[in-house]
């Protein structure tokens, strides 16, 4: 068992049932662009992404995959965008959702947390094996704090 | 030319007839790329494969039959395009035009169609449609309107442009090549009635969707605040690109005159762009570029292609072509105008079901093995443009009768505009017809 001494306990997630503009808040409360939703039982359903909220803004055409490659010539302002993001400020973390890029158990060996850390994925959602309950979360900082930190664990 | 003679192929094994052995297999790989389950490029080259293990072919045969001609031309102009692309030129010229009429709605989809014809009748359809409906579907999504009309008259569009000249449709490139057509043969034969057809085609495309659509100025103000000139992302890349497509086009109206064909004129200007655009960079850049814009060629549709002249030839050697020529001629009479009209319709009505490319590597032999029935090579020039007109446009009658067709409908469907069989056949069958009656009375009164 060496992940208990990666992982962060204490961390801020979301209820699927809670709105984009808590998801919101926060996000810019915690400092963070990645949270976990979890449904009423505590059961982990993947991840509320800043990106995948920033898909939203976009046209549809920029986001098919053979779409178009830059928008520099559509000169929307800051305002309009405020207002599509007003749009969809009410709606539920639920209709977000995105599959975590990478999952890890309590028992999963550090290098593996390295690796998907290397990979990008900068916030991990920890699981348990039985029942999918989310127990943790590593970050890049949690690994770098560990590492730092004089022990033998 | 073996005349319907079965025992020119070499040996077979266990004894089988050649011909029934090359005309089953030709069959199966017909149906199985026609059921869509397995990779056409894949089902072309084992059924080629096939017909060499079974002794109908050898490969010495069978690397002659290939046209490198059409291929070279194929992919000359595909990493011209590749390469082009990355310049910002396409979305450049479709921005342009829908502000040069205002944003309209009904004004934006003449001149988004129009802009697909002309860059269809250049480049391949697939690629000028991957280039210009992102474009339409942003534009319609800052305007508000419904895109499937925008849509549809784009997959018209390209077909319709594509059939214009020597480049701008697979099965044009085939028939040019095979029938030593020239680029300015096919401007002169084509491109005429091709101006008409878009034109009719337009009109009920107005009373069906056009006088429907309107826009909101806010949103028409959107689109008028779109910087064209943003989309220019590589100002040299772009100026190389222009001077290379120009050379290429210029070599194409030259052919005859300086007595080159059209594979090595477009390979070369495919070769000269590369060299201005890896100019004065290092090693591992050049590397990075050639092989990005290499990789980008389709070669799915170039592996199908020479599966194809395999499987062309193996049914060709078999005696099978000269069978179906004189069954066609028997049907027709042994009259001339009777069979290029023939030939115009049948090809019109299967392309709207079956692919083309294959349609046409098939049809080309049977009309050539047609050659001394009606006079020699150069009295074929109708059944050439009819073949032409027949394929191509009948690509138009349903949402499977072309690639174009598809892969517009897939870029949609993404975008969450829904293309369904029945409803595009509504529509498209009838104008489709609208197009090959055109080319009916164009082919009868101009070259019958």
């Amino acid at each position: 068992m060496s992940s208990p001494v990666i992982f962060n306990t204490a961390f801020p997630l979301l209820k699927d049932t809670e709105t984009v503009a808590d998801a919101i808040q926060r996000m810019l409360d915690d400092r963070v662009s990645d949270l976990p939703v979890v449904d009423a039982s505590g059961k982990f359903i993947g991840m509320f992404r800043l990106d995948r909220l920033y898909a939203t803004l976009l046209p549809k055409a920029a986001l098919i995959g053979y779409g178009v490659g830059d928008l520099a010539f559509v000169s929307d302002t800051l305002g309009q965008l405020r207002e599509k993001m007003r749009e969809i400020e009410h709606l539920a973390v639920r209709d977000f959702v995105v599959k975590a890029r990478g999952v890890v158990h309590p028992d999963t060996p550090p290098l593996e947390i390295v690796l998907l850390l290397h990979h990008g994925i900068n916030a991990i959602p920890v699981v348990e094996r039985d029942g999918g309950r989310l127990v943790g979360m590593v970050s890049a900082r949690d690994l770098l704090n560990a590492l730092h930190a004089e022990g033998n664990g | 030319m073996m005349h319907g003679d079965p025992t020119h192929a070499t040996s077979v094994v266990f004894g089988w007839s050649p011909l029934w052995v090359a005309t089953s297999l030709f069959v199966a790989t017909y149906l199985v790329i026609m059921s869509d389950r397995l990779n056409r490029a894949i089902v072309a080259l084992l059924g080629a494969g096939l017909l060499i293990l079974v002794g109908v072919l050898n490969q010495h045969e069978a690397m002659a039959a290939v046209d490198f001609n059409t291929l070279g031309l194929l992919l000359g102009m595909m990493l011209i395009v590749n390469i082009t692309r990355r310049s910002g030129l396409f979305q450049y010229v479709a921005i342009w035009s829908a502000k040069k009429v205002d944003a309209r709605p009904w004004g934006i989809l003449l001149m988004m169609s129009i802009v697909t014809a002309v860059f269809s009748a250049f480049l391949d359809n697939v690629t000028t449609v991957l280039l210009t409906v992102p474009v339409t579907l942003l534009i319609t999504d800052e305007l508000k309107v419904k895109p499937y009309p925008y849509l549809f008259a784009q997959i018209f569009a390209s077909n319709i442009g594509g059939t214009a000249t020597l480049i701008g449709d697979p099965p044009n490139i085939m028939i040019g090549s095979a029938a030593s057509l020239t680029f300015n043969d096919f401007a002169v034969g084509l491109t005429p009635i091709i101006v008409v057809i878009m034109v009719a085609t337009m009109v009920p495309l107005y009373f069906v969707w056009g006088r429907h659509l309107h826009a909101t100025d806010e949103n028409r103000r959107h689109v008028m605040g779109f910087n064209e000139r943003e989309t220019i992302t590589d100002p040299r890349l772009l100026k190389q690109s222009l001077t290379v497509i120009a050379l290429v086009i210029v070599g194409f109206m030259l052919q005859r005159q300086i007595k080159i064909e059209p594979a090595t004129i477009a390979i070369f200007g495919a070769a000269l762009l590369l060299l201005l655009d890896n100019l004065g960079k290092d090693g591992e850049t050049q590397s990075r570029n050639v092989h990005g814009a290499l990789s980008e060629a389709e070669w799915i549709t170039l592996m199908f292609f020479l599966g194809l002249f395999v499987l062309v030839y193996g049914i060709q050697k078999a005696g099978l072509i000269d069978m179906m020529a004189d069954a066609l001629l028997k049907a027709t009479g042994g009259d001339f105008n009777i069979t290029a009209l023939a030939i115009l319709w049948a090809s019109a009505v299967l392309s709207a079901f079956i692919d083309n490319i294959p349609f046409v590597a098939t049809m080309i032999p049977l009309i050539k093995a047609m050659g001394p029935t009606f006079g020699g090579d150069a009295a074929l020039l109708p059944l050439w443009w009819a073949l032409s007109l027949g394929a191509c446009l009948g690509g138009n009658g349903t949402l499977i009768g072309a690639s174009a067709n598809l892969v517009v409908a897939g870029l949609a469907e993404r975008a969450g505009t829904s293309f369904r069989f029945m409803e595009y056949l509504k529509v498209a069958f009838p104008l489709m017809l609208i197009s090959i009656v055109l080319s009916h009375v164009y082919l009868y009164y101009r070259y019958l």
